[in-house]
């Protein structure tokens, strides 16, 4: 009991400065997207009635298209992320060479702490509009300034960050796979390609949906990415956010966004494990 | 005709060499243990068989088809693993059909099959349990009857039974062996485990540093061991290292040690009267009490004085340990009969032995 009422003691500096900076500000938040908010002023009407106007709001087609592009690049870049990161991260984590493996690691590491500005600017420099490819895009007859190409564009500086990630969090997920059961597979007549599918991925399913979520996260969340790359042409949530409470000052509306994304956010988790559990067991 | 045959097979890794001019034939039906230390090559030969590791140099044939080409899953080997590796996410049925697919064997006649296997390793009406929910005994079968599910041209066994507990391994030792026997399964077992190779193979081969040291059914491997090295790993022995003999005749030699004790056995095949290591095994050694009236102590019989200091009852067997002259030490065993004359330590015995029971090496100069 003692032991119990100690150790109790221990989580409350955490548990109070989870409250205090997070649990009480996204209620700060949730009770802004509940009032009403006039054109001119800085935040909601003080005093004023409780409303589900900043909700209702959102149903219209052109917020659809924001959510759209938000979860469509997210999604995309998530799957091709787990595509490319899948046999990078089974060759690191199978390696015979310890020093190789701890060298690709490194490098992986290194690579996520190259500031997201730099590289942004990079991407542009290379494949926007002034780029140095434009010549070879305009030969090639591809249009940078459509909005294909800017999709194009946006879900490579996603993949900066969600390859990487996804490759350290499935080289923990193949580790814990026996090797052995890759090889009893292939003893048993499965070819190298059929035991990866039938036995490393489904045995992995766990870390692949940890990392999609990752990757998911960053994605939806992504500012930088879609504000300097998406030329004002596209947009993410983030960005339509920031422009609510920044631009335009309208608390109400952009703590409503922020609310219904946590939820989704949520949402695709809970979907997420729950398909991961049925994999694991097909 | 083999089933399988190894020629001179060669494997490095780096400077190190695995396998060392390896050749192995093996009939059909057989069971054959092979059997070393850890780092003699014994790992590395059966990966080479299953097709894991490429050899350097050498062929390998099984069924009179060379193989070195083939990738594992071209190969019709069986193979069960230590750690038994079943597929976790599936059942023990969906485990025990998953190389029958890939084998070709028709859709419809797998549900049999896998009914027929499991009834063969005894475990009928389990097909829907996952390998978690079961114990580790019912694992090896499982893991057993996936591996002979596809009618494996050659089965490997590595190390069977080490995952299992002293009194299971028994029972599956000999389950394992009536259900290889049964199907008519080629076997390699590979093992460093001397109970395991020698109970389960119907020959046994030992490794050493990558060669094969000697090659024969487990009776002559115990009984005529080809060089010290097989003597001394397999089972027990006392040891005394001579450096000069003296007298011989008959065919018997008398060896002395550096610590002054005199050793009666036969004389070393090569002639080699410089001195050679003799081997005793515990169980050849009478331990009779110093009063009792003396036995005959000619060129084909030892007998020596000792203190006895120690005494372990392991059941079936007692484990005696004698202290000669020089502080030498003897480990006798006797069987645990009930008629046994109560040692304790302390007590004044004569350790008596047949000169033909000695083992005799040459020593080896090298």
């Amino acid at each position: 009991m003692r032991a119990a009422r100690s150790k109790l003691l221990l989580l409350l500096p955490a548990a109070a400065v989870f409250v205090l900076f997070l649990v009480f500000p996204i209620l700060i938040v949730l009770n802004e997207s509940f009032h009403t908010f006039e054109p001119g002023r800085i935040g909601s009407v003080e005093g004023g009635p409780l409303t589900l106007a900043n909700y209702a709001e959102l149903f219209q087609p052109v917020y659809g298209q924001y959510f759209a592009q938000t979860y469509v690049l997210a999604i995309c870049s998530s799957a091709v992320s787990i595509v490319f990161a899948l046999p990078i991260a089974y060759c690191i984590a199978r390696t015979e060479f310890a020093w190789m493996q701890k060298a690709a690691i490194s490098a992986i590491v290194g690579l996520m702490f190259l500031s997201s500005l730099v590289r942004v600017y990079a991407l542009e420099l290379t494949f926007g509009s002034a780029g140095v490819l434009a010549p070879l895009m305009s030969i090639i007859d591809i249009d940078t300034n459509s909005r294909m190409y800017i999709n194009f564009v946006i879900l490579a500086g996603l993949l900066q960050y969600s390859i990487p990630m996804s490759i350290l969090i499935l080289i923990g997920a193949i580790k814990n796979l026996n090797p052995r059961l890759t090889e009893a597979a292939m003893s048993l007549g499965a070819s190298a390609l059929a035991a990866h599918l039938t036995v490393t991925i489904p045995l992995s399913m766990r870390g692949i949906v940890s990392a999609f979520l990752v990757s998911m996260t960053l994605g939806v969340s992504a500012f930088v990415i879609p504000l300097i790359l998406g030329r004002g042409r596209i947009l993410f949530i983030s960005n339509l956010i920031y422009s609510r409470f920044s631009e335009v000052a309208n608390y109400p509306s952009g703590a409503a966004i922020s609310i219904v994304m946590m939820v989704l956010a949520l949402l695709l988790i809970l979907v997420m494990s729950r398909l991961a559990t049925t994999l694991e067991r097909a | 005709m083999n089933v399988l045959e190894l020629k001179d097979v060669t494997k490095k890794y780096g400077g190190f060499t695995a396998v060392e001019n390896l050749s192995l034939e093996l009939e059909p039906g057989k069971v054959l243990s092979l059997l070393g230390p850890s780092g003699c090559g014994k790992t590395t030969t059966l990966r080479i068989i299953a097709g894991f590791a490429a050899p350097d140099e050498g062929s390998v044939q099984i069924a009179g088809e060379d193989v070195g080409e083939l990738k594992p899953y071209e190969r019709n080997v069986g193979l069960l693993f230590q750690d038994y590796a079943l597929f976790p996410h599936m059942t023990v049925a969906q485990n025990v059909a998953y190389g029958m697919r890939y084998r070709g064997a028709a859709a419809a006649a797998i549900p049999s099959r896998v009914k027929q296997m499991l009834s063969l390793v005894q475990l009928a009406g389990m097909e829907l349990r996952y390998p978690n929910q079961l114990s580790g005994g019912q694992q090896q079968r499982v893991a057993l009857a996936r591996a002979l599910a596809t009618d494996p041209k050659i089965v490997l066994l590595d190390e069977p039974l080490s995952a299992l507990d002293a009194k299971l391994r028994l029972e599956l030792r000999i389950e394992l062996k009536e259900i290889l026997r049964s199907v008519g399964a080629t076997t390699i077992v590979v093992t460093h485990d001397q109970e395991e190779a020698l109970s389960l193979g119907d020959e046994v081969v030992i490794m050493h540093a990558g060669k094969i040291v000697q090659r024969g059914t487990p009776t002559q491997i115990y009984q005529s061991p080809a060089d010290k090295f097989v003597a001394e790993f397999v089972g027990r022995s006392n040891w005394f290292h001579s450096t000069r003999s003296g007298q011989s005749s008959a065919g018997f030699t008398s060896y002395l040690t550096g610590d002054g004790v005199e050793i009666r056995a036969k004389s070393s095949p090569s002639g080699y009267n410089g001195g050679a290591d003799l081997c005793v095994r515990p169980e050849h050694i009478q331990l009779v009490d110093s009063a009792a009236p003396e036995a005959p102590s000619d060129a084909q019989h030892n007998s020596m004085a000792g203190v006895v200091l120690d005494v372990a009852s392991l059941g079936p067997d007692v484990h005696v340990v004698v202290e000669l002259p020089g502080k030498v030490r003897l480990l006798a065993i006797r069987k645990n009969v009930g008629k046994i004359t109560g040692l304790a330590p302390g007590q004044c015995v004569r350790a008596l032995f047949s000169a033909s029971d000695v083992l005799v090496f040459d020593v080896d100069w090298r």
